[in-house]
Formats: C-alpha cells, sequence, structure tokens
C-alpha cells in the first residue's frame, strides 16, 4: 500500500523495510546480544544504554539532514567543522550568562548560516559539493579558532545537562526523543510530500528534474541549510552531554555522519536511499563505538571494525545486486 | 589539449600564484633566503607527494580519502621494522609494499565491488588508520638507525636531498608517464568518460586500480620521508592530509570528476599552498589559520573558474 505513493520506481516508502535494511537490523540484533554477554551484563545498565542512545542521537540528527543531502546528489563534509563553530557560538551565549531558552535559537540560526553559505556555494556559486565542503571545513575550523583560541568554554549551565540527558519520559533522554521526531518527521516528509518526492528526483536525474519545473537550485539549498540547522541541535545536544567547548570540538565528527548514512544503504550516487536505514546504520555506528568501550578492546580496534562494516555491508549490496 | 585547461583552470592557477606571490612577499618580506626556501620546499615535498598520486586517482575520476592514512600506517610499519633490528633499505622497502597493498585493496575494492571510490576510500580510512593505532599501541615510533635519516635530512650539494633527488625526478617521470605513454592516456580517458573507454576497449578497472596503487606508495614513501626528517613515525599523522591533497590537485587544475588535469599543475599548486603555509608559520600564525586560508583559496579559485566558464559560454553564444 506504502508503495502506490511512489511513481513505479523502487523508491522508499514510509514504512517499507527493505532486505538492506533487515539485514542491519540482524546486524543491530546480533552485535547487541554479543556486547552484551561479552560484557557480562555491563551492557544493560542505566548509564550505559543512555550513554549510547545520547551519542546515537548525536551522530542521527545531523545524520537526517546529510541524507536528504546525499539523496539529491550532493555531500557535506564540513558538518564535523560546523558542530565546532556552532557549539563555539551557542558556548559563548552561554558564557554571558543567556539562558538554555534564550541561547537554543543562537544554536539553531548559527547552523542555518553555515549551512546556508555551503548551499549557496553549491547552488549559486556551481561549486561542486566536496570542493565547496572541503573548503568551508578548514574556513569554519578556522573561524572557531580565531574566536575561541586557547580558551576552553566550561561555563555551560546545568540546566542544559538536566534537559538533553537527565530527564527522560519512558526511560528514554529527551535529547533521544527529539531525535526520533525529527527522523519520523522527515520519513513522512520524503514518503508523502510531493517536495519530498522532488528530492528523489533531484538524485536521479537533475536536468530532469529542472525540466520539469522542480526548483532544484531553492531545494538544494534548503537541504544544505536545514542540515545546518540540525548540525546546531546536535551540538546543544552535545553540550548536555559533555558541557566543554574547545576549538577541536567535532573534528572527524563528518566522518562518522556519513558513515551512518553510507552504512544505511544511501548510495552516494543520489536518488536512493532511507531515512529508516540511516536510523539503524547510526545504531550500529553507536554500537560499535560503545562495545569498543565496553569488551576492554583497544579503542583503536573501533576504526578498523567501522571500516570493514562499511565496506562488507556496502559490497554485499554489490554482490545481492549482481545475484538478482 | 584537453590536459591543460587553458579556458578555465590554468589562467586562474596563475593568477592566485601571482597574487599568493605577491601576498607573500608584502606580508612576510624575510621570505626571500635560499635558506627560508629550502625549508620551505622539505614541507610541501611530503604533501606534493601526496599530492601526486592523489593526480592520477582524481584524473581517472576517482577519489582516495585514504591517502593520510596510508601515509601513518606505513611509516610506523617501517619504523617498528627498524626499531625491531631490520635494516633500513628493507623497512623502507617494507613500508613502500605496505602502501602498494593499501592502494591495491582500494582499488580491487573499487573495481570489484562497484562501490563509489569515496565510500571505499572512507571505510579503509578508518581501517588503515585503526591498524596504524593498533600496531604501535598508539604511541610513536622513534630510534631508527642513522643511516634512514638520509632520507629527510641528506643534502647534495647543500639542496635537500627529497627535494632534488626524489621530488623532482619523481615529477618529471610522473608527466612523462601522463603525457607520453599509453597509461596516461588512459587514465585521462576513463577520467572523461568511463562508459565510452569501456565500450572502446579498455580496461579501465585496471586503469583505475594502478591509479590507487600508485596513490598508495606514493603515499608511503612521503610517510618515509617525513619519519626521516621528524625522526619519529607517528600512528596519527597524515590526518588533514586526506583533505588537502585534495585540495590541492583541484587547486591545480584538476577537475574533480575527472578527465582534466595534470601533475605539473599540482606541482605548481603545491608550491602555492606551501608559500601560504611558510609564509603564515614566517608570522607566527597557527596551522588552523593556514589550512582556513587554503580553503578560501580552493573555494575562490573555483569560484573564479566557473565565473571565467560563463563569461566564455555568454561570448559563445553572442558570436554564434
Amino acid at each position: 500500500m506504502a508503495s502506490t505513493a511512489s511513481t513505479g520506481s523502487r523508491w522508499p516508502s514510509w514504512i517499507n523495510i527493505s532486505a538492506r535494511e533487515l539485514l542491519l537490523i540482524i546486524g543491530v540484533i546480533v552485535i547487541t546480544a554479543g556486547i552484551s554477554i561479552g560484557s557480562h551484563g555491563n551492557f544493560w545498565n542505566d548509564s550505559n544504554l543512555t550513554n549510547l542512545m545520547i551519542n546515537t542521537a548525536i551522530t542521527l540528527v545531523p545524520a537526517i539532514g546529510m541524507t536528504v543531502i546525499i539523496l539529491t546528489g550532493g555531500i557535506d563534509v564540513s558538518v564535523g567543522s560546523m558542530l565546532g563553530l556552532v557549539a563555539v557560538a551557542g558556548g559563548t551565549a552561554f558564557e554571558h550568562g543567556v539562558g538554555l531558552a534564550a541561547a537554543t535559537p543562537v544554536f539553531l540560526v548559527a547552523g542555518a548560516i553555515l549551512g546556508f553559505v555551503n548551499g549557496a556555494l553549491i547552488t549559486y556559486g556551481r561549486v561542486p559539493p566536496v570542493i565547496a565542503t572541503l573548503g568551508t571545513l578548514s574556513v569554519y575550523r578556522a573561524a572557531a579558532f580565531i574566536f575561541l583560541g586557547n580558551h576552553w568554554i566550561t561555563m555551560i549551565p546545568p540546566s542544559v545537562t538536566q534537559a538533553m540527558v537527565l530527564t527522560q519520559p519512558l526511560g528514554i533522554p529527551i535529547a533521544v526523543w527529539i531525535a526520533l521526531v525529527l527522523i519520523a518527521l522527515c520519513m513522512v516528509f520524503l514518503a508523502r510530500l510531493p517536495r519530498g518526492r522532488h528530492i528523489f528526483a533531484i538524485g536521479n536525474n537533475e536536468n530532469a528534474a529542472r525540466l520539469n519545473g522542480i526548483p532544484v537550485e531553492r531545494i538544494k539549498l534548503a537541504a544544505y541549510t536545514l542540515t545546518g540547522v540540525l548540525v546546531g541541535v546536535a551540538a546543544l545536544m552535545s553540550l548536555g552531554h559533555s558541557p566543554m567547548v574547545q576549538t577541536t570540538t567535532g573534528t572527524g565528527f563528518e566522518l562518522t555522519v556519513i558513515a551512518a548514512v553510507v552504512l544505511g544503504g544511501t548510495e552516494l550516487t543520489g536518488g536512493r536511499g532511507s531515512l529508516l536505514g540511516t536510523l539503524l546504520g547510526a545504531i550500529l555506528v553507536g554500537l560499535v563505538q560503545n562495545g569498543v568501550v565496553l569488551l576492554h578492546i583497544q579503542p583503536f580496534w573501533s576504526g578498523v571494525v567501522l571500516g570493514v562494516i562499511i565496506l562488507v555491508s556496502v559490497g554485499s549490496a554489490t554482490v545481492r545486486r549482481a545475484a538478482d | 589539449m584537453n590536459r591543460i585547461d587553458w579556458t578555465g583552470r590554468a589562467p586562474v592557477l596563475i593568477v592566485i600564484s601571482a597574487i599568493t606571490l605577491i601576498g607573500v612577499t608584502i606580508g612576510a618580506p624575510g621570505i626571500w633566503s635560499v635558506d627560508n626556501l629550502f625549508a620551505m620546499g622539505v614541507l610541501a615535498v611530503e604533501i606534493g607527494i601526496i599530492a601526486l598520486g592523489q593526480t592520477f586517482v582524481i584524473n581517472a575520476g576517482g577519489i582516495d580519502l585514504s591517502v593520510g592514512a596510508i601515509f601513518a600506517l606505513a611509516q610506523v610499519t617501517m619504523g617498528l621494522a627498524m626499531v625491531a633490528g631490520v635494516p633500513w633499505p628493507v623497512a623502507v622497502a617494507l613500508g613502500l609494499c605496505v602502501g602498494l597493498v593499501c592502494g591495491l585493496i582500494n582499488g580491487l575494492a573499487t573495481v570489484w565491488l562497484r562501490v563509489p571510490a569515496i565510500i571505499v576510500t572512507l571505510a579503509t580510512m578508518f581501517a588503515f588508520n585503526g591498524l596504524a593505532l593498533v600496531i604501535t599501541n598508539g604511541i610513536d615510533v622513534s630510534g631508527f638507525p642513522d643511516g634512514f635519516y638520509v632520507l629527510g635530512q641528506g643534502t647534495i650539494f647543500t639542496i635537500p636531498l627529497q627535494i632534488i633527488a626524489i621530488y623532482l625526478p619523481l615529477l618529471i617521470v610522473l608527466a612523462i608517464v601522463q603525457w607520453r605513454t599509453r597509461f596516461g592516456r588512459l587514465v585521462h580517458l576513463t577520467g572523461t568518460n568511463a562508459l565510452a573507454a569501456r565500450l572502446t576497449g579498455i580496461r579501465i578497472g585496471r586503469v583505475q586500480i594502478a591509479t590507487f596503487v600508485i596513490a598508495g606508495v606514493l603515499a608511503a614513501l612521503a610517510g618515509a620521508i617525513s619519519a626521516s626528517r621528524l625522526t619519529t613515525a607517528r600512528p596519527d599523522a597524515g590526518e588533514v592530509d586526506n583533505l588537502i591533497s585534495i585540495a590541492i590537485v583541484v587547486l591545480g587544475g584538476s577537475s574533480i570528476f575527472g578527465g582534466k588535469g595534470s601533475v605539473l599543475g599540482t606541482a605548481l599548486a603545491t608550491l602555492v599552498i606551501a608559500l601560504v603555509n611558510y609564509g603564515l608559520s614566517f608570522n607566527n600564525l597557527n596551522a588552523v589559520y593556514q589550512s582556513g586560508l587554503i580553503g578560501l583559496i580552493l573555494i575562490a579559485a573555483v569560484l573564479m573558474q566557473n565565473i571565467m566558464l560563463r563569461l566564455q559560454q555568454r561570448r559563445a553564444t553572442a558570436a554564434g
């Protein structure tokens, strides 16, 4: 029934579990079982679960925007630097005694501006997405350094941690609820609304989309701006989780986010992918990082494991496609 | 003629080089001494060699995000081997083999699994970096035999060895490979139109794998020079080199979509980046500012190329 919304191609729909997502679910179950046996049940204690959920939410929220960007055929490698610069802006507001409610817009607006700059360079400047965001990756990082220098912001009000992490309706932290609501909204948007379908159309064939009257430039600009806003949300969450900002905050974060999206089966060539996959991908990345700590494996193995998982998962999709 | 794009990229690179020269001369007047130029060259050689390999990958339509990780993995491998008593030339050869194997993995995964190079090398970047940390326990390796220091600290007629005996010959050889050999033409053909290349009977898979192997070996070579210069092999070295090498290649006139570009452009762009870096560090400005400025230059260069292209199109339509 859900597939009637799509016009003939294999577009993912609101809830329509593909073979790949099934594979990811199995992966999540197997890894969870492995960790909980290996850690003698330490996996299931409250503080570890909270930790795992918050970390996953922090990856997931920007990954939603990244999925949309990649669906249009683009990419944003600057999200780590964006997170850092937004955290500097928001943290500075906190340092000046601004409360949580008043500082939240600072995070969102700062993120929106940085994302808009990326989008404007890509759409109106016609700079290829990898190049544009590679450039802003270093520019945003330098900007964070100019503002902050060697100073560390530690005056994050406890209300941030209280609101994001410690308040747990139904045993789930607010930050995780926010992530879940955001992803549900975007899933409905992508599957049900015309604008959502346009995003797939752009990724499948940009020129055809343009000739059909779809405002390609405006939609792409919106996707990058949205990702900026979502990075702002993630920055606020991460300050609730670890209340400190330094110039290196968020370094390498873009790779975790992209890894979650790619693991989730969204194809970098655009036009194919799903947010459900991204959710599972983010959980898998979170589990690997968590498991490495719990099983007392050298933390260095997490990179190796993550790399191998990405290759196996993407490679298996090719093998399956060849078998079809 | 499609190797150097005189309509858009080459003039932009020349203009940017000129601006950099003037800017550095004004901003860091003391920079033009022979000693400073050699010091600058020494710093530029390592990223410059990585960028030469990246040029081949990008020209063939790929991208390699793992060169920095290969740089680190190769240098700690040879470092550990030397500490274990292996003679240094053997250890260096071993490190180059590590680079070769890493490049082969990248190439085979890209071609056999038919996964975009950016995903493959994102994954292998995690894996190679992780391996470098695992085999060293995350600790720097040092205490190499004296002979090894020749690579990064030796001189020939007071000129640093790695400039005159490694980088320049390498550049000449690669330029000849690119311009005068069948393989060089195949790289550009593959990058211009992979489908057409395949239909004309070119084994594009082999070409792509070869470019990744070149990039892997050159990254390992850069790793050896760096370990020798700093007398230390670091498992976390080269983290920024992944992205900076791509920035240099694009600044040097290669199209990120493949098919256009030359190692000579890459060499010129390396010089520009080295000048900017050295000029800034001459004024005691932090490395973060340097990469920020490189980011700005990269975006400005591509924007300028696009503007020139659009002007040209307008002229073409007006003439037509």
